[in-house]
Parts: structure tokens; sequence; C-alpha cells
């Protein structure tokens, strides 16, 4: 499942392959087709965030799930196109009425601890999630599970109080990771999974040690060893990998990936997305409750030209922000090209005096390029006749005044890895969704969403679905600004780079790599 | 920052010396631009003064705003002598009004690190005992804050801008003025004129303000001249963490910051503004410490003497 | 002396508790808690509300205060709420990571400042002197961020000596800790050098002036030997003075270099603990860093007044 096979080998010889989805162009150097693996080695990654609390159920930072990826396994997971696939579970079934999963687990796996995967880890793991004390970060994936029962040995049943389709696919979130019977309060310092490589030791803020796991049911890994090390320092972190002191870092600055894609001595990958950004508007500050203003404010926004100034050109505007090969996304959406004049027209139409307007825009430090992208943006809406005043806040600060508080009138924030699209729909757009910040209430959006978590019929989540985007792009209820590119930076003798990305863009595996020489 | 105290010592006052003090100080001063240290000095700083008063006036404000990504990061040229930074805005125009805000800051942290400072250093220093004890603890406890709880802590509760950053700053460097003004004060409250008046019976309030306050006035000026550089860097260092100015509005420290990730492929997007903060903090500690020496007590005495033939 | 320490002491106790005490207040009074930032944008109401419950957020202020000073006094400071990891540990580690680069700033800063000020004063006012005053200046004219990217492009990019970022535990690999270690120290010691230079330079003015160096000249001892043999004497008196006054700026204050080079020391921490909010991790590093600046201004202090009696102390 670790594989990703979209490039054909034969394609690999001749510099970028264009592919429609999510990887993009693919700079491999001519001897990493062949080559036997071999084991051993350490890999050393220089990792552009600083991994927080390390309880898989608990941490919702993409940067620590980037690194757990390795250390634990989910029930079952997804393949490139987002189908469901067995993993920890051999096989499922579903009922007729969607109200009971039935799950068989494989009678191989192995955790950390030598002790062997049974149904009742995964009770415990799924209880442990579902209990509120817990703060899991998947808690409303069991909202709806009334019991979870473990048949026998290698059985388990998860019955629904009503369906909740995306179930299946929620639970290969690595957030619903199955962890041994027990071992909940320790997993924060001392992470145990049933993953290719085993926690070995970690200093806060500095590196974290992990080793292979020979007894790996899936077999194991070729490295030895994974230090990562982390370095959020752009700069630095180039020359980390320049100097050969990293083997491999992720999120090469973006304005030096074209030029290091030119570098004889590294080998590059990009994908998209690794994220995607939207423009956010408080629908409870006026004028941004009134959706033709917040169309100017689309209409404002030359969106090819703000991934050049803001991304350097690595990304792409899009009109929603499901995963490009995703079978949910609307592939008939068009973003709105840049229009000065009807945009001041709309204002007008609205009763809007752009003069009049004041408007604070909260950005955060987190992310330099928003901080970029709101100077672009920021330029355009002063041509437009509207003043706008950038605000820098921490991510703290932003997390408090804007996420939780929602005290502000525009800002803007990317997410990572939302490619099931019930998690992804529902919490943003829903009204009362958890990550609806910008209080959006609207009732047609919230039919078609309400309608597909309930339905079980495929085709008519797909259409469900489709509608929903073209309402969100209709009422202009945020404006989705674009996808951005992932990137990795390895030194020749990484092998196996085309295995590292997961379908979700952001998480890094490294089973299937290895160290020539 | 900390800087280092003043060790010069304490002469016993000599009938005479007070006026001396004066004739020979106001030598002292106009020689100080004799110097190369205080001619030097000196101009940077009224180069900077002036820039960063006219600048705004003459520079109209949209040329340092004006996005064009497709220029950016270019070199040196006839239609940027500067270059442009990483969103195309010219260089040079960023700098020329990036001095109002160096400006700025300089002037209202030192304010107010005088404002708080200076009655800290002159009660304590002053009457001693109990008062001493306490503000001096109270000044102990600000130093060794870290500038940068304060700073976030104020722009948290605040807002962020660079007046807030500022005012953490002034009050981040508020001891070390107090410092400078206690130990200067247990100096001159050894003088004999200073005893004179006590004798005569004058208040404390009298004493203090007319003649404590006017001969620590000195030392507390040079101080001031340093810690009007340290706040300048202080802005740099702040706005490397997103507090102090807010984009677009040019600002040294914004500058540096934002061009630290281009210094191999467009270094002078660093090298300008760092030049700019270069000299105005070199120009205020080479004036400051023209003046220390200026007003170096036996370097006064020598002028006076000299004066007086 | 005795009683003059013990006074000493005694203030010092003083001043920690009134630091602590705003420490508490100031992160209290700040919006946002650290629950937010645990679960940043994968929370939602309800989790929120058990995790500051289990947190003991919402019990009142003062009990907050109470607890926090009992746990200060027993010296058991549980865990950090926002990386789940002992506070004591987390900042005695920190504390062993700073203390390698603070101390190599502070050598490499001496033993460039001492020659620079000598001559500065030797020959005061004339271009020496300004040349090498400008020299050392330069050192702080710049943001030490800008010195720590100049030299990881010069010596890790362009000539490979050293690493780029991260540190080591001393007591794991000494070299490598070191290694890892110089170039944030170079960073650090070209600011503080420029204090020192001056702080060496009005030393040497002041004793090169006194009666007795005079005297020396008088005798006809060589001109060089006056200068080094009496002079540099007493000026490393302040001189060290002021290095050691430096100790509790650097340990606290240089967040930005730790921050450039990923040098995970006690600076880097104390800011981690503040971005997310997690207040005992903040009033442990802040009262740390607090402590040890006021240690060394004690220590410094008493070596003073033990090797020259005749300054007054107020």
């Amino acid at each position: 499942m670790k594989r990703r096979t979209f490039i054909k080998r034969g394609l690999l010889a001749s510099g970028s392959v264009l592919v429609l989805g999510d990887l993009e162009g693919t700079r491999v150097l001519a001897q990493d087709a062949s080559g036997t693996p071999k084991q051993g080695g350490t890999l050393t990654w220089g990792h552009s965030e600083t991994t927080q609390n390390l309880d898989i159920h608990q941490t919702g930072t993409a940067s620590t799930l980037r690194l757990l990826q390795n250390v634990h396994e989910p029930l079952l997971t997804i393949d490139d196109h987002f189908h469901v696939q067995p993993n920890l579970a051999a096989s499922w079934e579903r009922s007729q009425d969607w109200l009971t999963y039935t799950f068989h687990l494989r009678n191989d796996v192995v955790f950390h601890n030598g002790k062997k995967l049974t149904a009742a880890d995964v009770k415990y793991s799924f209880e442990r999630i579902k209990d509120p004390k817990t703060s899991a970060v998947s808690f409303d994936v069991f909202e709806d599970v009334a019991a979870i029962d473990a048949v026998d040995d290698h059985t388990v049943r998860v019955t629904m109080s009503k369906v909740y389709s995306p179930f299946e696919a929620r639970i290969t979130y690595l957030n619903c990771a199955i962890i041994p019977q027990g071992s909940g309060d320790t997993q924060g310092k001392q992470p145990i999974g049933a993953g290719a490589f085993e926690f070995v030791q970690r200093e806060f803020g500095n590196f974290t040690r992990l080793k292979r796991f020979d007894n790996y049911f899936r077999g194991p890994a070729y490295l030895d060893e994974i230090v990562e090390r982390e370095v959020t320092e752009a700069t630095v972190r180039l020359t980390g990998v320049q100097t050969g002191q990293m083997t491999l870092i992720n999120d090469i600055p973006l304005d030096r990936i074209a030029q290091v894609e030119k570098s004889p001595n590294l080998q590059v990958k990009t994908w998209h997305p690794l994220s995607w950004a939207f423009l956010n508007f408080n629908h409870k500050v006026p004028p941004f409750d009134d959706p033709d203003v917040r169309k100017a404010f689309d209409l404002m926004i030359d969106k090819q030209a703000l991934v050049q100034g803001a991304l350097w050109g690595q990304g792409v505007p899009t009109p929603t922000p499901s995963f490009p090969n995703s079978p949910y996304r609307n592939n008939d959406l068009e973003v709105r090209k840049q229009d000065l004049n009807q945009a001041k027209a709309l204002l007008q139409k609205a009763g809007v005096r752009p003069a009049s307007l004041s408007i604070k825009f909260k950005v955060t430090t987190n992310y330099p390029w928003h901080v970029q992208a709101a100077q672009i943006m920021q330029a355009w809406f002063q041509q437009a006749g509207v003043n706008v005043s950038l605000e820098q806040l921490t991510w703290s600060d932003w997390l408090s005044q804007v996420w939780k508080d929602k005290n502000f009138s525009l800002t803007m924030v990317n997410f990572f890895t939302l490619w099931e699209p019930d998690f992804l729909y529902y919490n943003i757009w829903h009204t009362g969704g958890s990550f609806n910040f910008r209080n959006i209430s609207d009732a047609t959006l919230d039919g078609y969403l309400d309608q597909a978590r309930q339905s079980t019929s495929e085709d008519q989540r797909v259409t469900l679905y489709r509608e929903a985007q073209q309402r969100i792009f209709d009422q202009a209820h945020d404006v989705i600004l674009w996808y951005r590119n992932g990137s990795l930076a390895a030194v020749p003798a990484l092998r196996g780079i085309d295995t590292i990305v997961q379908p979700n863009g952001s998480n890094l595996a490294f089973w299937r790599t290895w160290l020539a020489t | 920052m900390a800087d280092e105290a003043t060790t010069i010592e304490v002469r016993p006052g000599l009938p005479g010396d007070r006026g001396r003090a004066a004739s020979g100080r106001a030598r002292a001063l106009r020689r100080i631009f004799r110097t190369s240290k205080g001619l030097v000095g000196g101009t940077l700083v009224a180069l900077v003064v002036v820039v960063g008063v006219l600048g705004p006036v003459v520079i109209p404000h949209h040329l340092a705003t004006q996005i064009d990504v497709l220029h950016r990061l270019a070199p040196p040229s006839a239609a940027h002598p500067l270059g442009t930074d990483q969103l195309g805005r010219d260089e040079l125009v960023r700098m020329l009004l990036g001095a109002r805000t160096s400006l700025y800051v300089g002037v209202l942290a030192v304010a107010l690190s005088v404002v708080i400072g200076l009655p800290l250093g002159l009660i304590g220093g002053y009457f001693g005992g109990w008062a001493d004890l306490v503000l001096m603890r109270i000044v102990d406890a600000i130093i060794s804050f870290p500038v940068l709880l304060l700073a976030l802590t104020i722009s948290a509760v605040l807002g962020p801008n660079l007046t807030n950053a500022t005012l953490s700053i002034g009050i981040v460097y508020a001891p070390y003025l107090a410092r400078i003004a206690r130990s200067e004060v247990l100096k001159v409250s050894a003088m004999p004129y200073v005893e004179a008046a006590r004798a005569s019976g004058a208040g404390h309030v009298w004493i203090m303000l007319r003649t404590v306050l006017p001969n620590i006035v000195p030392p507390v000026i040079v101080q001031s001249t340093i810690s009007m550089a340290f706040a300048i860097l202080a802005e740099a260092a702040l706005s490397f963490l997103g507090l102090g100015t807010q984009p677009p509005t040019p600002s040294w420290g914004l500058m540096i910051q934002a061009a630290r990730d281009y210094l191999d492929i467009a270094p002078w997007t660093a090298l300008v503004p760092g030049a700019a903060i270069a000299l105005s903090v070199l120009g205020l500690n080479m004036l400051g410490d023209a003046l220390r020496d200026a007003l170096d007590p036996s370097f006064v005495m020598e002028q006076a003497r000299r004066a007086e033939g | 002396m005795l009683s003059y320490i013990l006074k000493r002491l005694l203030l010092l106790v003083l001043t920690l508790w009134i630091v602590l005490t705003v420490t508490f207040l100031l992160t209290n009074v700040v919006p946002g808690n650290v629950a937010v930032m645990i679960l940043g944008t994968r929370s939602n109401p309800e989790t929120l509300a058990a995790l500051e419950q289990r947190l003991g957020l919402n019990d009142p202020l003062p009990v907050q205060y109470v607890r926090w000073l009992g746990k200060t006094v027993s010296g058991r400071w549980g865990d950090s709420l926002r990386f789940d990891q002992p506070i004591g540990a987390l900042v005695r580690q920190k504390l062993v990571t700073s203390s390698v680069l603070v101390v190599m700033a502070l050598i490499i800063a001496v033993v460039a400042s001492i020659p620079l000020g000598v001559i500065a004063a030797r020959r005061q006012n004339r271009w020496q002197d300004t040349a090498t005053s400008g020299v050392a200046l330069v050192g702080i004219s710049l943001p030490d961020f800008f010195w720590g990217i100049l030299f990881i492009l010069v010596f890790s990019r362009w000539l490979r000596w050293l690493p780029s970022s991260g540190s080591v535990d001393p007591g794991q690999d000494l070299v490598q800790s070191l290694r890892h270690a110089l170039l944030p120290a170079l960073a650090l010691g070209v600011g503080l050098m420029a204090h020192l230079t001056r702080m060496t330079r009005s030393a040497m003015l002041e004793t090169l002036s006194k009666d007795y160096v005079r005297v020396s000249r008088a005798k006809g001892l060589a001109e060089r030997k006056v200068t080094y043999k009496h002079a540099l004497r007493n000026a490393v008196g302040p001189v060290l003075t002021v290095a050691g006054l430096q100790l509790g700026y650097l340990f606290g204050g240089v967040i930005v270099v730790e921050s450039l080079f990923n040098y995970t020391g006690l600076g880097w921490l104390t800011y981690q603990a503040l971005l997310n909010r997690d207040v005992p991790l903040i009033q442990a590093s802040v009262l740390v860093i607090a402590a040890i600046f006021m240690l060394s201004n004690l220590i410094v202090d008493l070596l003073y007044r033990a090797l020259d009696p005749r300054i007054e102390y107020g």
C-alpha cells in the first residue's frame, strides 16, 4: 500500500513528468530506477516543523503525524485514489443497513512491545478515542458509535446508532491508529504502535530517533535507523541536505525549488497538494454577511499571480478544496478571474462604499507565505478602493482570537490532509461545524451535507458533495486560494523516494527507502 | 542587552568646582566635534534624523508599498538604485522611509525608559535605606525578565504593533538607566555643594531637582544615546518574531528579517537595511562614547583649568 | 562579609518571588490558553472543554498561584502542558545545552575584545581608537541573526567545516557538542565583543591615568611593560565583571540565534513555552533564567568586592 506507482518506470529517465493528481514534477537521477534494496544505514531527516505531543490519538499537528506515520498503523488504509483498503484488518464487512461493521484482523501483527494484535487492542483504542476525556482528535468519528465488541481474538464488531457513511474512510486516518491495550497513558512520551519503525528516544525540539522494527507485519524495513532533526529555518535546512549533513529534507524553501531542481547533487520531488489555503470572511461582521460583497473580494484577487507572488509558483489555484484525484471533486468549477471593475460594481450593487470600509486582515506568522499573500492581496484591495490593514499574529494568538473566539473580519489559513469529504465539508462549512470559525450558516448547504453523511449510495454522495462545492462557490462563503506543493530533497544515495509521500499529501513513510553504498 | 556601568571615580570637590564644572562642560562639548569619534558619530546621527523627519514628507508613501512581483529580488539598476525586495518593492525608498520607524522606536523607547528609570534611580540613590532596597529589587526584577515575554504579552493583550513593541523595549531598558542614575546620584550626593544645600535646610525635593538632577543629566544622556542604539536593534529582533512593525510599513528591522531567506541569492536585500541599522547604531554609539569622554570629570576639569589659563 | 552575602541572598529570593508573581500575572492576563494550542485546528468545543478541565485551567487564579508556589518550593514542577514532558528534566537538559553556548560565546568575546580594547586605549582618540572601536561596534550594529546566517553560509555551506543546525548533549559527545555550538557562539560573540571592547578600553584608560602607572613610567620601565603589566591586570577585573553580567542576558535573551540554528537551549524553550501558552513551563523557564541572572550578578559583585574593598556599595 505504501508504494506510489503513479509514474511508470519507463518515463523516469527524462526530466519532469506532469501527472494529473497529486504528483507534479519528479526529478530523479538516472541511477535510481535500478538497484536492489539493501539493508542498513541511518536516514537523517531535516524536518521543517517541530513535533509536539506524541500521543497518536491526541496529536493534531501535521508535523507530528508525519513522523508517527512510521510508528503507528490504522485498522484500514487508503490507496492513491482514496479507496479504502485493508491494513491491520485483513478484511471487513458492512451490514446492509450500514449499522454494523465487522473487521477480521490479521493474525501476524505484532506491536513494538512484543504483544500480538488482538481484538481487545482495537476495542481499547476505539473506546479511548470515543472517551471525551482523551480529547482525541477523531472524537467525532465515534460519536455515532453505539458499541465496540471483541467478538473473538481476531474479530471486532462496531455497531452504529445511526448511519454514518464516512466511518470506514475516517478510521483510515492515523489519528485512529490501534495501540496496545492499556498503553494510553504512556503514548505521549513513549509511543508504541505496530508500524515499521519503533520509537527509541526524543529530545524535544531537537531530534527524535526511531529504529527498524524487525517484526513489522509487512516485512522489515531496509533502514536501520531514522533520526528526525527539527530544522525550522528554511535556509539552514537546505544547507543541511546540500552538505550531506541530512539525508533528506521536506519543504524546500519555496523560492529555491526551481534552482534546487537543477542541482546535480540532489534528488528533488514535488507534488500537490500538500495543503490548500483559503481567504476567510467573518459572516457575522458586515459587510461580509452579503454574498455579493464576498464575491467582489473574490474578483479582486488574481489567483495565478498570487501563487506566483506568495508561493513562487509552487502551487496551483483551485476553486475547490477537494483533492485533485478525489472522486468527489467538482471539476466543472473554475476559479474566478480577477476583474476589478466587476468587483467595484458588485460592491456598489450591495450598497457598500469601498472608502467607508476599514478592515483588519489577521494573518499568522506561522506561515510566512501567508504574510506575503496578505500583502499582495492588500495591494489589490487597495486598487479596488478598499482599505485593508494587516495584523500579524502568532499561531497561538490566531488560534485563540480567530479560531476559538471568532474575533476577526478577514483572515486566511490552510489545511492539510482533509481528503475525506465529510471531514472536510461538514466540519468546515456546516452550521456549527467544529472548524466553522467563520459563523457560516447556510441551510441549503447544510441540507446537502446532512444527507451525504447518512446516504448509503456512493453515487448519491458524489452528487451531493459536488452540489455542496457548487453552493460554496456560488455564495463565495470563502475564497479558496490555492493548492500548495509539497517538496522533498534527498542526497543521491537515498533510493525509493517515490514511496515516501502518502496519499494525504503530508505524511512521510520510510518503510521502502534504502541507502545505496 | 546589558551595558557596562561607568567606573569614573569620584574626586573630592574643590571650592569653585561647581562653576568650573559648568564652564568646563560647555567647552568639552564643543571639543567633542573635534574628535573623529564625535564628528563621525554626530554626522551619522544627524543624517538619520534628517532622513527620518523629512523622508515621509518628501517621498510619497505608495512608492514603498508598490508590489511588482515580476521584478522581485532584482539587483541594483537604474530603475531601482538599491535593488528590489522579495515582493518587488524598491529598496532605496523603503530604506529612506524606514528611518522614521527607527527614529520613532529610538526616541519613544528611550523617553519611556527615562521616565521610568530616572525617578527610580534618583529616589533610591538619594534616600538610600528601605526606598533604595525596594526600588532596586524592582529594577533587578525587570532586568532579569526576558524582553520577549514582555513583548509577546503586551502584543497579545494590546495588539501587535510598533507602539506596543516599543513600549516593551522602553520598559526593559529602564533598569539600565535607573542604575546609572543611582550610581551618579550617590557620587553627586557626596559633593560639598549638596552637603551645603542640606545643611541650609532646603527640602528634599528641592535638593533633588535643583542640585542633584542637573549633575546626573550628562551620564544619563550618554546612556540614552546607547539605549537608543539598542532599541533600534531590539526592533529588528522583535520583527524577526512578527512583533513590532506590521507589513507593509517599511522598517529596517522588518526588511532585514524578511531578507534572511535570500542572503545568498540577493544579498542587497539584507545589506541595505543592515547598513542603515549599522550606520545608525554606529553613529549613536560613537556619539555616546564621545559624550562620555567629554563629560568625564577629569577631562572636564582639565578643560576648565585650561580655560582659566 | 558573611552577613552581606546572607543579606544579598535574601534579597535575591525576594526578587525571584517578584519575578515569579509578575510572570504568573502576565501569563494569565493574556488571552488564549494551552488547550487551544494542543488541539489546534482539530479542536471542537467539547474536547476543548474536557482538556481545559483536565489541565486544571479552570481553577480560580489564587488556587493556581498557590499550587504553583508549592511546586516551585518543593522543586517538583510536574509536566509541561503542551509537550507532556517533565518540566524539571526539560529545563535541566536545555540549561546544559545553553551553558555550552554561553561559555563559548563569552570566551570568544573576551579573547577578541581585550586586544582590541587595549589598542583603542593606548591610542586614545587617534585613528586606531576610532578604527578598533568601529570594528567592535560593527559587531553590535547588525542583528545577531544576520551574523548567524552569514556564518552558516561561510562556514557551513561554503567551507563545510561546521554543522549548520542542531545541538548535541555534551555528556554524550563533547566534540560534537562543541562543533554544534561554535557557529551560534560566534554569532553571539560578535555582538558581545563590542561591549567588552569598550569596557576594556575605558577600564584601561582609567588605570592608565592612575598615579602609580605614571610613577612606573617615571621609573623608566619600557612603555609596553607599563601598559601590559600594571594596567591590564587591573582592567581585567571590570571586564570580567561585565562578561559575568552578560550571563543572564545570554541565557534568556538569545532566542533569535537559538531559533535560527535550531540550537535548542533555554531561550528557545522559553520561546516555545510562550508561543504555546504553556504556563507552568513559561514560569519555570523564566524563573530559572532570572535566578541565573541574579546569581551571576551576585557572584560577580562579591568577587569585585573581594578584589577591591575600596569600592563602596549602597
